[in-house]
C-alpha cells in the first residue's frame, strides 16, 4: 500500500538524519552544537509561555497521552 | 563533542545551557538535601545533544517516608515550585505510594515540569544503583546508566524513543559496554539492528 511505503520511507529519513546530526555534534566543539541546541529549545520554552492552558487542563491533557503511550508499548 | 566518559562519571568541557538545563539544575539543588534521586528517559538525550524540545523531565527518588516527601513538600512550595497535581501533601504522597508520577513546575508555569516518581521495580532499582554523574557547569547531575536508557527507549517503541535511542547509541558507541547494552535488550525483549543499533 502506498501510504505504508510512505510511512517507512519517512522513517528511515528519520533514521538517517539522527545517525547524521550525532555523526555533526561527535565532530563539534561541545561550545558549538549546544549553542545551536539552546536556540532551539529555549525557543520552545518561548513558544510554551504562550500555551493557553491552566494546570488542571495541562494534567488532563498528558494524562490522556499517558494512557495512549500505554497503550502503544510492545 | 568534547566529553570524557567513564563508567559513572560523564564530563563536557565547555556545554552551553539551555533554559532546560537551568531548570533541572534548579530543581535538583532543592531536591538534593532531601533525597538522592536519578534522572530518566527524555532528557538523557536532550542532555547530550538531541535537537528536540520536551515538555517535562522524569526523575526517580527512593521511597520516601510521609513525612519526609511532606518536607520535601513544604521545601520545594517555599522555594517557588507548585505541585500541578490538584492534591494537597497527603494526596500526593498517595499518589506516589500508589506508582503514578506527580508534576511539579515554577510557579505559574507548567512547562518545563518534572515528573516525579518512587522507584517502583528491579529496572529502576538498577538504574538508580547505577546511576552515573554528568558534570555539567558547577554542578553534577545524576542519569541512568546510557546502556540501560538504549534498551528501555527501544522497549518503548514510538518513534521519538527509537530516535533517542539510536541518538545516544551513535554517541556513545565507542564507550558502551557492549555486553551490558546486550544483556538489558534482552532483558527488554528488544532488538536494535533494523534501527542500525548493532551489536
Amino acid at each position: 500500500m502506498e501510504l505504508a511505503f510512505d510511512k517507512q520511507a519517512n522513517r528511515k529519513e528519520r533514521l538517517a538524519f539522527v545517525r547524521a546530526y550525532a555523526a555533526w555534534v561527535k565532530r563539534t566543539p561541545d561550545a558549538e552544537w549546544s549553542r545551536q541546541q539552546a536556540e532551539l529549545i529555549d525557543s520552545f520554552f518561548e513558544n510554551a509561555r504562550n500555551m493557553p492552558l491552566t494546570s488542571r487542563e495541562y494534567i488532563e491533557r498528558v494524562a490522556g497521552r499517558g494512557r495512549s503511550k500505554k497503550t502503544s508499548r510492545r | 563533542m568534547d566529553i570524557r566518559y567513564s563508567k559513572d562519571t560523564i564530563t563536557f568541557s565547555e556545554k552551553h545551557l539551555t533554559r532546560l538545563d537551568m531548570f533541572v539544575l534548579g530543581f535538583i539543588r532543592v531536591l538534593e538535601p532531601c533525597t538522592p534521586y536519578v534522572i530518566v528517559s527524555g532528557y538523557v538525550a536532550i542532555l547530550f545533544g538531541r535537537s528536540r524540545g520536551t515538555e517535562d523531565v522524569d526523575i526517580l527518588v527512593p521511597r520516601l517516608e510521609k513525612e519526609a516527601f511532606g518536607d520535601l513538600h513544604a521545601t520545594l512550595s517555599a522555594q517557588g515550585y507548585e505541585f500541578l497535581n490538584a492534591e494537597g501533601a497527603d494526596g500526593l504522597y498517595d499518589m506516589l505510594m500508589n506508582r503514578m508520577g506527580i508534576r511539579i513546575a515554577r510557579t505559574d508555569q507548567f512547562i518545563p515540569n518534572i515528573e516525579l516518581k518512587f522507584l517502583k521495580d528491579d529496572v529502576d532499582q538498577r538504574v538508580f544503583a547505577d546511576r552515573v554523574g554528568v558534570n555539567l557547569s558547577d554542578a553534577t547531575v545524576y542519569i541512568s546508566p546510557i546502556e540501560i536508557q538504549i534498551a528501555y527507549k527501544l522497549y518503548l517503541g514510538s518513534e521519538k524513543d527509537i530516535e533517542d535511542a539510536l541518538y545516544l547509541f551513535e554517541i556513545f558507541k565507542n564507550d558502551l559496554d557492549q555486553q551490558n547494552l546486550k544483556a538489558w535488550m534482552k532483558k527488554f525483549g528488544v532488538r536494535g539492528d533494523e534501527y542500525g543499533i548493532g551489536i
